[in-house]
């Protein structure tokens, strides 16, 4: 226990140490909110409005895109802060932590929860940005969502710490994650909804595990209650699987089996580099 | 005395080398064991074993008592390392590198101050505790990181060439540290180096050649199976003089290295006397010493230490 900690604050203590890192992570968001919330909002209201009855009510698309930006900055901060490990391999840090009688499950999961809080972290600073783009969430909303969040955050961690226990040279890692991170993104219904995909697409937003969160986020944030369903529908707020909708609670336990067996995955290749 | 560490029959195998072909020994507690050999002798390959870091292929290896197949954590909590290349964390201060070394090895809660009080001290680092470890040079890096193997009051230390890429001011202070450290704690060292000068404070050495070892004892033991006095000279016309030698002196053995012609003989106080008025060609250098580790690795391996360097 006191491994995981001590891995967890090392990783926090040097994330808010490297201030380049710290604002330089900000400006991708911010880049993808203007592009996204100022220029795309325009058309895609629109086009939706076009599909929606009279009456329906009113889809406001910066609404919906917010919290899958935040997804977004959740899923590239936690898959680029596990580089952390390739970074202490490079370092010979992770030799000082191998020889030492921590068990190998600890240093995954230290490894996992420091990159977890900070992509957290990342998000809530986005959070600065809502009366900018004159969008109003309920406080109480706002504080509910960031244990989905860090949660949400874990889950991608231990994906991107899978991967960096694997590969060797930060060079590949970015360039395999990037592979990854993409799809992960445009498939997961963050930036648009995913409802009517060709069933080869849809296979892998239901594998992925951003659809969950983003899903989540969105019902936690948006004031779903005093929505009609057909901007529900819009939103992509009904998520299926297997033709059943499905709640918060199911898609939490999705995103808790996934975030164990990838950390489970990555402690067995810890394992395996120093037998 | 007790032995720390004990080897039996240790063998490691990639798909087409034997790395390691079943080597035994042991390190009594207490001693500095100096660990030499040519560059891809199998020397890492056996540290690595020992600390836990690369699977045998057979054979056991028993730390303190523990196994090492079967005991890791166990063997990990009684050793420190101090590792050939940096493994320091160079955005944290000193002190904060210590300290998480104290948590990764369980030290108590309320001891740790302490002991990175002591370990600082022993090192001389007590001042520059809160400076960011990338502000050291290689020198004060090195010495933290020996400060930090300590810190668990490990009962074997592992020096990995603690003193390569250092300059020889810096080497020689280090070499105080670490017998200051042996003389107050009573640590077991296991060492390795390139610098054969410097692996002369060994209590034993043993020498690793092409996956076995070929020599183990005291350094002075090991000179003394050499034997004798080495002659090195140097004349004006070498090739002219050693005919001379061949023709004249039947007791030593010749080798020649570059300009320099080496004699070794039984003693040299009644052969010198003797030998320079056999030879007729000048002699411009003359030097007379006992044999060296370099000599003892020379004869049993056959080169010089660095010779399968890649620089």
């Amino acid at each position: 226990m006191e491994g995981i900690i001590a891995i967890w604050q090392r990783d926090l203590l040097k994330f808010f140490r490297d201030k380049a890192r710290l604002f330089g992570s900000f400006t991708m968001p911010i880049l993808f909110l203007l592009i996204f919330g100022g220029g795309m909002s325009g058309s895609m209201e629109t086009m939706m409005a076009g599909s929606m009855p009279e009456g329906a009510g009113e889809f406001n698309y910066v609404e919906f895109v917010f919290p899958g930006i935040v997804a977004m900055t959740l899923l590239m901060t936690s898959i680029f802060s596990a580089m952390s490990v390739i970074e202490d391999k490079d370092f010979g840090y992770m030799k000082e932590i191998m020889v030492s009688p921590i068990s190998r499950v600890s240093i995954a999961v230290g490894k996992m929860l420091g990159s977890a809080t900070i992509a957290t972290i990342q998000g809530i600073m986005l959070f600065l940005l809502i009366p900018l783009l004159g969008l109003s969430y309920d406080i109480m909303a706002l504080i509910q969502v960031i244990p989905f969040m860090f949660l949400l955050g874990c889950a991608l961690s231990s994906l991107g710490l899978l991967f960096s226990s694997l590969i060797n040279s930060t060079q590949g890692f970015q360039l395999t994650v990037q592979i990854l991170v993409m799809p992960m993104i445009f498939l997961s219904g963050a930036l648009f909804p995913v409802s009517n995909m060709p069933a080869w697409m849809d296979f892998i937003v239901k594998i992925n595990p951003v659809t969950y969160g983003v899903d989540v986020m969105k019902k936690v944030m948006v004031d779903i209650e005093n929505m009609s369903s057909t901007v529900m529908d819009a939103m992509g707020l009904n998520l299926t699987l297997f033709g059943r909708q499905l709640t918060i609670f199911e898609e939490v336990i999705f995103i808790v089996i996934f975030a164990f067996i990838l950390v489970f995955l990555a402690t067995v290749s810890f394992k395996r580099a120093n037998a | 005395m007790e032995s720390i560490i004990s080897v039996h029959n240790l063998t490691k195998s990639y798909k087409n080398v034997e790395a390691v072909k079943g080597i035994n020994f042991e390190v009594e507690e207490g001693e500095i064991f100096g660990f030499l050999g040519p560059n891809g002798a199998g020397k890492s390959t056996t540290i690595n074993m020992i600390c836990t870091m690369l699977k045998p292929t057979s054979g056991n290896i028993v730390i303190n008592g523990y196994d090492v197949s079967k005991d890791k954590d166990a063997v990990r909590g009684s050793i420190g390392i101090i590792f050939q290349e940096n493994t320091l964390d160079e955005k944290l201060t000193a002190h904060e590198n210590l300290m998480l070394h104290c948590r990764f090895y369980n030290v108590p809660k309320d001891k740790r101050e302490e002991r990175i009080q002591e370990v600082l001290e022993i090192v001389d680092l007590v001042e520059e505790k809160s400076q960011r470890v990338e502000t050291f040079s290689g020198g004060m890096k090195r010495r933290l990181e020996i400060a930090r193997g300590l810190l668990h009051y490990p009962k074997v230390l592992f020096l990995d060439e603690p003193t390569v890429g250092l300059d020889p001011q810096t080497r020689a202070h280090l070499w105080e540290y670490i017998l200051r450290l042996k003389e107050k704690e009573g640590i077991t060292m296991f060492l390795t180096t390139h610098y054969l000068d410097e692996a002369e404070i060994s209590d034993r050495v043993a020498i690793m050649d092409q996956g076995d070892i070929i020599a183990i004892d005291s350094p002075t033991a090991l000179k003394d199976q050499l034997g004798g006095d080495i002659i090195e000279l140097s004349t004006e016309d070498n090739e002219q003089a050693l005919k001379e030698i061949h023709e004249k002196v039947k007791e030593a053995e010749v080798t020649v290295d570059e300009d320099t012609i080496h004699l070794k003989v039984a003693s040299s106080d009644a052969f010198i006397s003797s030998f320079i008025k056999t030879l007729n060609i000048p002699i411009t250098r003359l030097n007379i010493r006992k044999p060296t580790l370099n000599d003892v690795f020379l004869a049993f391996t056959g080169r010089k230490i660095g010779e399968t360097v890649k620089e």
